[in-house]
């Protein structure tokens, strides 16, 4: 599938990802971008039909946990210690811009 | 609705699983009970798993994959022995990892149905298109200038059970919920906690002249957490969609929202605007695969459906079909009507009192007075003070002729918050009845006296009349008379 | 002292203690100019090497039976978390992040004895080839001042080549752990996908992902995988298939003459440096010399395999590295403090990836959009299933295959970071074993005329490690000593 890059496309697919990008950026990406995907072009010369697609290496049974409880971890006051780790916290909540 | 339209609904229901833990870690999923989810300690219930710490990886809780097979067999869906997890991604605060982890084109359950009775018209198939779990996400509070993101309800389990659009009213789509919400409660898949959003849905409604085959554009009420809600939500968008297409518009395909208290449906946004989710088998997860054994255990463990209990009630013990229906639609009242039949087997054993006679006012006090205590206290049944083995006393007295009906009532209703001794309450209020002769002489006396007209006319032969005059000796003894010997007492009194 | 038994044999000689050991590389870290840690955990080391220390007087000699890794200096590649120790991927984006939980590769080392020195360098999120693509700057190559040191586990690699510790600990997503290896000329090992759990390793391809050791000698790699392998009931992903003694199973010679040695020719079609040419020549000629079996055949997809890893590796990056939004933990820069939308927020505070990051985030989101999935992912994903294919069919034929690691020897820093697919595509000869799970490792077998050092890849079934091994540790003891 021969698809063109334009900046668009790399702008439209940065916000997608949540990435904001330089107008050089956003350049740079859009050729390099072309190139790979030239590059990777290649695969549609396969003949894939039928083949079921292969996301894991190799056959395993997924093992199931026991549905038993494992207590959070407190720090010294008493508050969970995955607070610790937060750049923002308030009142035991993950502050964010407002939610609308 | 307009006689040239017809409404299609289909219903997408997330149902909480009543798992201890959540869907890919240890963290505890369930409330406490009595307790809500604005009680808990925000981010206590979390660890790097569900809150997405660089590195932790799920591990799938086994009592989940259990309870959405029971929901399966419950629904006659085919239990597919291979499916497979998905990444659904977006970004939002409340979703720790940048996705959500649940199924997508190959879920656990597939093809299923319900029968849902319909008043009037008999039984309906509303086909079960499949049934996914999912992990649910966090909540988040929202501030003036700032939100808060609360992860305790994050990777909580669901099911979600996405009906076929088969449904073309309100009326069948409450039916259908509420059928539903039976069937999850009874096989205690789901808690049933409504306040609490375990059992929500998603309405997608279209309409179309009557009697076309081609189905109108779509639009999807989210996140309705009432059955009543979920009707009225209905019954406003298809009207609407009609009103748009009557005055020349169209309905565009959107998703919107249910304002419960204008009771309208708003726009939260366009398809144009809808997610790209990028789906992609999750690696982290690989295909979860099972044998037959351990679904024949889990059928073999499955406790008994509503619609068989319910005729099981009709013929041990002679209730209407409505009134075992109503009983097997709540959880809280099948237990407690099951835990008085059980404390009484070894009375009637006994004794040898009537089963059906004693069953029937077992219900009527059941499916008639608990509800309306819970409506006037907001006391849950499991909060409150009443036991089975109150009911199993009250019934007895009353069947003995010890308290009147109404006495029976009054004498619930203390129960419900003291949780006293029945004998004690009946003695405390002074609710015996009076049988006694001597006693009741006086007040026959009287009202005999004070109604001569309407004791001509029984003495003429207008039996009716006797029953005012019941009443009247009832009301002058403030029902403390036993009814059952009054007429008798009467008639006696004037020489009939 | 390059060995686990060389430390163990200068413990029981008394000619130094765990905490004297300890404290000599750690000297010797910060000293040098590698650059190959990020972070050293000097309190945590020392106190594990107090806690030998007192084990070794009450044993009176190293238990080694019941510590296999006891009072052995080790290193921590800086994708693999360890509680309260800086974990930063080589990005800014964790500068600060101190981790919450061990990952179980490094709880299991730690238990068998291991002194965790600290964290090495690498690529940004493990992506790259050459560790130019660490905030924290690239790190040096051992011996030869101004080359790269391969990547992307490139602080592991040169430290144990530079004699920093004794092993250390890399990911290999498509060639990351054999790569730097063979740059480096150390052994570097890429266990069967499965083999060793991926709990707290910071993704970046979980399909793909392993953890596996860098050391001196087979013998050192088999002895770390013996430790940290088996099931883990932290990653679903973790294999339940039983784990051997590795260390037992190379300690006799392979029976040469009933081993056979598989040479893809599809590997060797040109484009290979001379002396990485003449180099595995030699190598294969010295397994026939020995008396195995060489076969040569085909592995017909392998021209696809760059093309189809990057969609398949870039596209799980995509979603896995959503994480990083700096709510729940690393940084929020001041910029994402202030603005009063979601998608303002998200953008500024995922704004310190590094360009190849983003360059692979946005071609991952691409490769799963709307459109575009099935040319993309979904075709990828059937080609990989045929690259694997023609694997299980080579291994009915042979033992073993063998090949060049890379193209060339390590180049120059600098020298191809312009542009991303030439980078990409020296990977071509370790990314085939990676997309089908297949461990492999890279043995030093030569060096080029720059004395710069050369590997020769070996390619084992899945989960026969053991035959790989022993392989590895016979061309390893016997051909070393002839070249």
């Amino acid at each position: 599938m021969a698809v063109e890059i334009t900046s668009v496309l790399t702008q439209k697919v940065a916000d997608l990802a949540c990435l904001e990008l330089t107008e050089a950026e956003v350049r740079d990406f859009t050729a390099q971008l072309g190139e790979v995907l030239h590059y990777i072009d290649q695969l549609s010369e396969i003949d894939v039909k039928g083949v079921e697609p292969l996301t894991y290496p190799h056959e395993m049974d997924l093992v199931l946990r026991d549905d038993s409880i494992c207590t959070p971890e407190l720090d010294a006051r008493g508050k969970p210690k995955i607070l610790e780790h937060a750049p923002d916290v308030l009142s035991g909540g993950f502050k964010v811009p407002p939610i609308l | 609705m307009a006689p040239e339209f017809e409404t299609v609904i289909g219903l997408e229901v997330h149902c909480q699983l009543a798992t201890e833990t959540k869907l890919f870690c240890g963290c505890r999923a369930k409330l406490p009970k009595g307790r809500t989810v604005a009680d808990e300690e925000p981010n206590l219930n979390t660890c790097p798993v569900c809150t997405g710490h660089p590195g932790s990886l799920p591990v799938l809780n086994k009592k989940a994959v259990e309870l959405a097979i029971r929901a399966g067999i419950a629904t006659s869906c085919e239990i597919r022995r291979r499916s497979v997890f998905a990444r659904k991604n977006y970004f939002y605060p409340d979703l720790p990892k940048g996705y959500q982890i649940s199924q997508y084109d190959q879920p656990l359950c597939k093809n299923g149905f319900l029968e849902v009775a319909l008043v009037g018209a008999g039984l309906k198939k509303i086909r079960i298109e499949r049934i996914h779990l999912e992990e649910d996400a966090g909540k988040s509070i929202h501030m003036p200038g700032y939100s808060l993101v609360n992860l305790n309800r994050a990777s909580v389990p669901l099911i979600e059970i996405v009906s076929a659009p088969d449904l073309s009213s309100p009326g069948e789509a409450g039916v259908y919920l509420r059928m539903l919400y039976a069937i999850v409660t009874a096989l205690e898949i789901c808690d049933g906690n409504l306040q609490e959003g375990n059992f929500r849905c998603d309405a997608n409604v279209s309409v179309r002249p009557k009697g076309s085959d081609k189905l109108g554009t779509r639009v999807e009420i989210k996140n309705i957490n009432s059955f009543r809600f979920v009707e009225r939500a209905i019954e406003y968008e298809a009207l609407r969609q009609v009103e748009l297409l009557r005055s020349g518009g169209q309905v565009i395909q959107e998703t919107r929202t249910f304002d419960s208290d204008k009771g309208v449906t708003l726009s939260m946004r366009a398809k144009e605007e809808a997610h790209d989710y990028r789906y992609f088998p999750d690696p982290d997860l690989v295909p979860l695969t099972f044998d037959d054994a351990w679904i024949e255990r889990i059928q073999n463990d499955l406790p008994e459906l509503p619609r068989k209990r319910q005729d099981r009630y009709i013929v041990d013990f002679g209730l209407s079909e409505l009134d075992a229906s109503a009983l097997v639609n709540s959880r809280v009242l099948t237990k407690l009507f099951e835990g008085v039949i059980s404390a009484f087997k070894s009375a009637l054993k006994a004794r040898a009192l009537d089963q059906k006679n004693i069953s029937k006012s077992v219900v009527n006090l059941i499916i008639s007075e608990v509800p309306r205590l819970v409506n006037e206290t907001g006391i849950e049944v499991d909060q409150s003070k009443l036991n089975s083995t109150h009911i199993v006393e009250l019934v007895m007295l009353q069947s003995a002729g010890v308290i009147s009906h109404s006495s029976a009532r009054q004498v619930l209703a203390t129960v419900w918050g003291s949780g006293d001794r029945i004998e004690t309450i009946v003695k405390r209020l002074g609710l015996e009845q009076v049988s006694d002769l001597s006693a009741l002489e006086p007040i026959i006396d009287d009202v005999i006296a004070r109604n001569a007209q309407q004791v001509a006319e029984l003495r003429s032969g207008k039996d009716k009349v006797m029953s005012f005059l019941v009443g009247q000796v009832m009301k002058a003894s403030q029902g403390k008379a036993n009814p059952t010997m009054l007429s008798g007492l009467i008639k006696k009194k004037i020489g009939i | 002292m390059k060995t686990v038994s060389e430390v163990h044999s200068a413990f029981d000689a008394h000619k130094t203690s765990p905490v004297e050991l300890t404290s000599e590389f750690l000297v010797r870290a910060r000293k040098s100019r590698l650059n190959a840690f990020i972070t050293l955990c000097e309190d945590r080391a020392l106190a594990q090497a107090k806690v030998c220390q007192e084990q070794f007087k009450s044993h009176g000699r190293v238990p080694r039976e019941e510590f296999p890794l006891f009072g052995v200096p080790i290193g921590i590649k800086d994708v693999i978390v360890m509680d309260g120790v800086r974990t930063t991927c080589g990005s800014l984006m964790l500068e600060n992040y101190i981790p919450p939980y061990t990952a179980t590769a490094v709880e299991r080392l730690e238990r068998a004895g291991a002194i965790i020195l600290g964290k090495l360098n690498c690529d940004e999120f493990a992506m790259g080839s050459s560790n130019e693509n660490s905030a924290f700057g690239p790190v040096a190559h051992p011996t030869h001042p101004g080359y790269v040191s391969g990547g992307s586990s490139g602080g592991p690699a040169a430290a144990v080549a530079g004699g920093l510790c004794v092993a250390s600990l890399g990911t290999d997503t498509g060639g990351s752990i054999r790569l730097p290896a063979s740059f480096c000329g150390v052994v570097g090992f890429k266990p069967t996908y499965g083999r060793v759990s991926r709990s707290g390793l910071i993704a970046f391809a979980s399909s793909l992902d392993q953890i596996g050791p860098f050391a001196s000698t087979v013998e050192d790699c088999a002895r770390m995988l013996d430790v940290m392998a088996g099931p883990d009931l932290r990653d679903s992903t973790s294999s339940q298939v039983p784990k051997g003694s590795w260390v037992n199973a190379i300690s006799y010679t392979p029976e040469w003459n009933k081993i056979r040695v598989g040479i893809p020719k599809e590997y060797f079609i040109g484009g290979l440096a001379p002396a990485v040419q003449k180099a595995i020549e030699a190598s294969l000629n010295w397994f026939r010399s020995k008396g195995a079996k060489l076969v040569e055949l085909s592995l017909p997809h392998t021209q696809y395999s760059v093309a189809t890893y990057y969609v398949v590796a870039v596209s799980e990056a995509s979603s896995n590295l959503a994480r990083f939004d700096g709510v729940r933990f690393g940084m929020r820069p001041r910029e994402a403090a202030d603005v009063k939308d979601l998608l303002s927020f998200y953008k500024k505070s995922r704004s310190r990836f590094g360009a190849e990051v983003k360059r692979r985030i946005i071609l991952g989101t691409f490769a799963l959009s709307s459109g575009y999935y099935d040319a993309f992912y979904r075709r990828a994903c059937q080609v990989r299933r045929l690259i694997r294919d023609d694997f299980n069919r080579a291994f009915e034929k042979v033992d073993v295959i063998a090949s060049p690691v890379s193209p060339t020897t390590a180049f120059k820093i600098g020298q191809k970071s312009k542009d991303p697919l030439e980078m990409y595509l020296n990977d071509v000869f370790t990314i085939p074993a990676s997309l089908a799970g297949l461990p492999a490792l890279s043995v030093p077998c030569g060096k080029d005329a720059e004395a710069l050092p050369i590997g020769l890849h070996l390619i084992a079934p899945h989960f026969a490690e053991e035959s790989l091994f022993s392989i590895a540790r016979g061309f390893e003891k016997e051909f070393s000593n002839g070249s």
